[in-house]
């Protein structure tokens, strides 16, 4: 149990994190949850998560991109990967985001409500097998 | 925008030395900042430049005719308002102009009055045009923001649900927990009923706005109204160890209104008193008549409302973020609403507020006024009749 992958998830829908947090765990992973940007800021330097989870349209304090940018300007994190989770964009169920503009490579973009066997797939892929 | 703030340019166009310079005097006189040309090519150029406020121009010139100086002028700026001066004041030519697009003509001679009146007209003309246009880009704009926050505050919790049960759904068979199950599904409701809350809110105020919420305008009792709101908030705030006190006077408070709209009005402050206040916190109710009005005050000994926040407080969505703030439900349209019908009673909202102390709500409305004669009768079919009669 001491190699448990470690997931942040950025989010200020507290149901929407209980719900998808669940699931992860129970899929063996280890989910550290934050409401808004701030305290995801906050979490991600103090646990330095294997890949993180966010939101865009936070209504508290910090949304998701500046979230993002704060995050990936500690060096220690610049190459955390992030799954953004939002409903701003439907149209696509999931995708990689085009490794420019502050992306990496297997940055993904996944839309809510998010399929949670696909996100758990591709979590998996991303990291390797964690449990 | 803009075209508010610059001041209002006019080009005058003429071949007449002496005809362009006075028109150039009058009109600095008024104010405007006049910029004088001999013929059509270069005053063209300068109202493509300038792009002024309108255009005067002699209708008889060597090389590019008055005419042509009109269509050239729309097709740079078609709010430019112009104005022909002739020397030959036919019904025709004048005619031919308007058809052109110029708004209005001086036959010569004119006098300086004449000008100047006519300069006004058309300037007000402009601006009334303008305004009407920015009002239309302001609406649409505000609609299309509209939709766009709707559609995230309908899909939010939308989604939230969606997840549950798809969670529920997959973890049926590796890790069934059935308490965990039933709050879950508690939650799912209680989505829901935040859903239901936003659209009866969005429709609540779209009532209001299109004028069909208030049904009547009768007397109304406040007092009793209120008690009655009171009453059916006992337990939700006994729940959140809040006590209520009712400290209406032993009179009734008559208004004229809609008892519809004036429970739904005191519903949404005393639910806001109860919702934003502490443990052990207190809603206290008062109400009296002084000068013409009823005047009903909420108080509660809440979280208070930051001072940065009260200019908004009323305005469409806005809800207090703040750090103390414990996480409460809400659609940001209660206040909105509130105001939107105290202010189509006649009446007015004020607030006061202390951080960290607490806020009241001070309801001010007209107070009902007997019909003259009837001093006695309650009867409203009798009072009406009597009305109606004189």
């Amino acid at each position: 149990m001491q190699n448990k992958k470690r997931l942040l998830m950025v989010d200020d829908d507290r149901d929407f994190v209980a719900a998808v947090s669940c699931y992860l765990e129970a899929n063996g992973f280890t989910v550290f949850r934050a409401h808004d940007g701030a305290e995801g800021i906050r979490l991600a330097k103090l646990e330095r998560p294997d890949l993180i989870l966010m939101d865009i349209m936070m209504n508290e304090r910090t949304e998701g991109f500046f979230t993002i940018h704060e995050i990936r300007r500690d060096p220690a994190l610049k190459s955390v990967p992030i799954f953004v989770l939002s409903s701003f964009c439907t149209r696509l169920p999931d995708f990689e985001i085009p490794s420019s503009g502050g992306w990496l490579a297997h940055d993904m973009f996944f839309a809510k409500p998010v399929d949670v066997a696909q996100l758990l797939e591709r979590i998996r892929q991303r990291l390797g097998k964690a449990a | 925008m803009s075209e508010f703030d610059a001041p209002e340019r006019v080009v005058v166009i003429d071949d007449d030395y002496a005809m362009r310079l006075s028109c150039g005097k009058i009109l600095a006189k008024m104010g405007l900042p006049a910029e004088i040309f001999e013929d059509g090519a270069r005053g063209l150029a300068a109202v493509a430049a300038a792009k002024p406020a309108m255009v005067i121009v002699d209708l008889k010139m060597p090389g590019i005719s008055g005419m042509e100086v009109i269509s050239r002028v729309h097709e740079i700026d078609s709010q430019i308002i112009i104005v022909v001066i002739t020397g030959y004041a036919t019904i025709d030519t004048a005619v031919q102009a308007m058809k052109c697009g110029a708004y209005d003509f001086l036959p010569k001679p004119f006098s300086p009055d004449e000008l100047r009146l006519i300069v006004n007209r058309g300037l007000e003309r402009r601006r009334l045009a303008l305004e009407s246009q920015r009002h239309e880009v302001e609406q649409t704009l505000l609609k299309r923001r509209f939709v766009t926050f709707v559609s995230h505050q309908l899909r939010t919790p939308l989604v939230a649900i969606h997840q549950y049960l798809d969670v529920l759904k997959h973890l049926d068979q590796t890790a069934d927990d059935p308490l965990r199950r039933q709050e879950w599904l508690d939650r799912c409701l209680t989505r829901i009923d935040e859903l239901q809350n936003l659209i009866a809110d969005w429709l609540t105020l779209a009532r209001v706005e299109g004028g069909t919420l208030i049904r009547e305008r009768v007397k109304v009792d406040l007092n009793r109204i209120i008690s009655e709101i009171l009453k059916t908030y006992r337990e939700t705030a006994a729940a959140e160890s809040v006590s209520l006190e009712d400290r209406l006077p032993g009179e009734c408070l008559f208004v004229c209104g809609d008892r519809n709209c004036l429970s739904v009005l005191f519903d949404n402050l005393i639910t806001n008193a109860v919702k934003y206040n502490k443990a052990g916190g207190k809603v206290t109710v008062s109400g009296a008549r002084s000068h013409g009005e009823v005047v009903i005050s909420v108080t509660d000994t809440g979280i208070g409302i930051p001072e940065k926040c009260r200019p908004f407080l009323f305005d469409e969505f806005f809800r207090v973020q703040d750090d103390g703030a414990k996480k409460t439900a809400g659609t940001g349209l209660g206040l909105h609403i509130s105001k939107r019908i105290v202010s189509e009673m006649g009446g007015t909202i004020e607030v006061a507020s202390e951080p960290g102390a607490g806020s009241t709500f001070s309801v001010h409305l007209p107070a009902w006024r007997e019909p003259d004669r009837d001093a006695g009768s309650q009867n409203d079919a009798e009072q009406e009749a009597i009305t109606d009669g004189r």
